[in-house]
């Protein structure tokens, strides 16, 4: 039954999918956080000057 | 009987205190309203996924999602994969989201202003809070009722446990604003993702997909797993979910305030398209978990209450040690959501109901303040409101209704706004109160006994839904044909 296969593709598609991208901004995030508070530090150093 | 053991506790107490933590340390970096509420727009890329990702899955998500799959099959993820296409086709075109992101905006009724006028942006600013706090008020006794049924704690801790989340999630929230949103939804990504998958391999393992699959076939038949075929769903259900679904991504503003918090116009464009699959993993793993449930338990274990079945189910498969990790996953994305639903909310209020009142001119200070008494008093509002509401009904209907107070007619206003010159506060008017009325006419007489059947049985939420975007979108027509040009807006 083609659909069958469908849901059973579609599963294992977002179960690779989800793995991948945890991973992936598990590790980037990390310096996006970083440099967001870097960036406000900055901005907040500035307009106290 | 209680699942849970120390080992479980421990891991759940560690994942509260490192966020408490890592929430309450930003607090310093916030100095600006538009900190508080935005981040001071410097938000990148993949701090952006985690916490979109975050935001739009809690434990009332998980909850309509699994019961969805227990009620219709796998058809039941259908939602999902239109929110996918949605999400994904209004990040790479930029429809919308694009004028919306370079007018350098707070919230979507300040965009209002600049074509309706600044009555259209109040009245946008109220509708869009009413749909959005009656949306949320369930998902702290959902949440409740859950982690009940799946740590086999007792029922009087319910109350004790709901207060005791809030208070954690109102501490951060207040104090470090959409900062400390974002730094703790990242965690709570990771917690959140590492459960989910953990748990839905689990059940791929144990139950079997065989077994899943022909529970489905013997329970619903092809409508098991085409909506088109199904007796509850059909055309109806897809339409609606589709109408919904665009809806969402344009002016559901939990999503938007991830686009306007991003550094840029690209990168808020980047985050919906590289998040969109996501869209579709949150029904389909709890939509897998709810027919798993479907396949294992019997009709006495499930009840009355199929909202409940995946947790029983959960309880029951889960060993030691996974169990402790899917209760952290579980409140990590309930906490993720509720920061980010009281932050928005706040927003709203903030920007658009008190401009009358502020016309921009207060201090950062005195800005700063009565946001966050707003964050502070929408969690005691949250509170009450999810301890006495009746749930009646599917609680995905109730939810897609009460969202379509505001998403039908915000969505027919953002599109005008954006593309159609002719749009005037006329149109915007009439698609409000169309917008608005429909809906809350419905929630109404499902509650009363004397309309009940008419409601649910013969009109139906999906029918209610799909006449609430065409009627909200012919207000708009109608009404700025009928308003003289000569007059301003």
């Amino acid at each position: 039954m083609p659909e069958h296969w469908f849901w059973f593709l579609l599963t294992l598609a977002c179960v690779l999918w989800y793995s991948t991208i945890t991973v992936y901004v598990a590790v980037r995030g990390v310096s996006d956080i970083a440099g967001m508070l870097k960036r406000l530090s900055s901005n907040g150093e500035e307009s106290n000057d | 009987m209680s699942h849970f053991t120390l080992i479980d506790g421990g891991i759940v107490g560690v994942y509260i205190i490192a966020t408490m933590i890592a929430g309450i340390a930003v607090r310093r970096y916030v100095v600006k309203v538009d900190h508080f509420l935005l981040a001071g727009r410097e938000m990148n890329l993949y701090l952006g996924i985690a916490s979109l990702a975050a935001t739009e899955f809690g434990i009332v998500t998980c909850m309509y999602t699994a019961q969805s799959g227990f009620k219709n099959g796998f058809a039941g993820a259908t939602p999902g994969i239109l929110a996918f296409f949605a999400m994904f086709m209004v990040g790479y075109t930029g429809f919308c989201v694009k004028p919306l992101r370079d007018a350098g905006v707070m919230t979507i009724p300040e965009l209002f202003q600049l074509r309706y006028g600044s009555r259209i942006r109040w009245l946008a600013g109220v509708v869009i809070v009413l749909g959005g706090l009656l949306n949320m008020g369930v998902f702290l006794r959902t949440g409740g009722d859950f982690l009940v049924a799946v740590c086999g704690f007792d029922l009087k801790y319910l109350e004790i446990t709901m207060t005791a989340l809030l208070l954690c999630v109102g501490i951060y929230t207040v104090l470090g604003g959409m900062l400390s949103v974002l730094v703790t939804d990242f965690l709570q990504f990771i917690v959140m993702s590492a459960g989910l998958l953990a748990m839905t391999i689990l059940i791929l393992v144990n139950v079997g997909w065989d077994k899943m699959a022909t529970v489905v076939e013997a329970k619903y038949g092809a409508g098991g797993f085409n909506p088109f075929v199904h007796p509850e769903m059909g055309w109806e259900y897809v339409v609606a979910n589709g109408l919904l679904s665009v809806a969402m991504v344009l002016t559901w503003q939990t999503t938007i305030q991830r686009l306007l918090a991003a550094k840029d116009t690209r990168t808020g464009r980047q985050v919906y398209t590289r998040t969109s699959f996501f869209f579709l993993c949150r029904w389909l793993i709890p939509v897998i978990w709810g027919v798993a449930a479907l396949a294992i338990l019997t009709p006495e274990e499930v009840g009355d209450n199929t909202l409940l079945a995946m947790p029983k189910m959960l309880g029951q498969i889960a060993p030691v040690g996974l169990m402790g990790i899917l209760v952290a996953a579980m409140l990590a994305a309930d906490m993720s959501t509720d920061s980010s639903y009281m932050l928005t909310w706040s927003s709203v209020i903030y920007n658009d109901i008190l401009a009358p009142f502020h016309k921009g001119k207060w201090s950062e200070k005195s800005g700063l303040l009565i946001s966050r008494s707003i964050v502070a008093m929408i969690g005691v509002f949250l509170l009450f409101y999810g301890l006495w509401y009746p749930l009646k009904g599917n609680l995905w209907d109730y939810l897609t209704v009460t969202g379509n107070i505001y998403l039908s007619s915000m969505s027919v206003l953002l599109v005008a706004c954006c593309y159609w010159k002719r749009a005037n506060s006329w149109g915007a008017a009439g698609a409000i109160i169309c917008g608005a009325t429909i809906p809350v006419a419905f929630l109404v007489m499902e509650q009363l006994p004397a309309t009940q059947h008419f409601a649910r049985d013969i009109v139906g939420p999906h029918f209610s839904n799909i006449a609430t975007y065409i009627i909200a979108a012919t207000a708009m027509v109608v009404g700025s044909l009928l308003k003289p040009q000569t007059a301003s807006a």
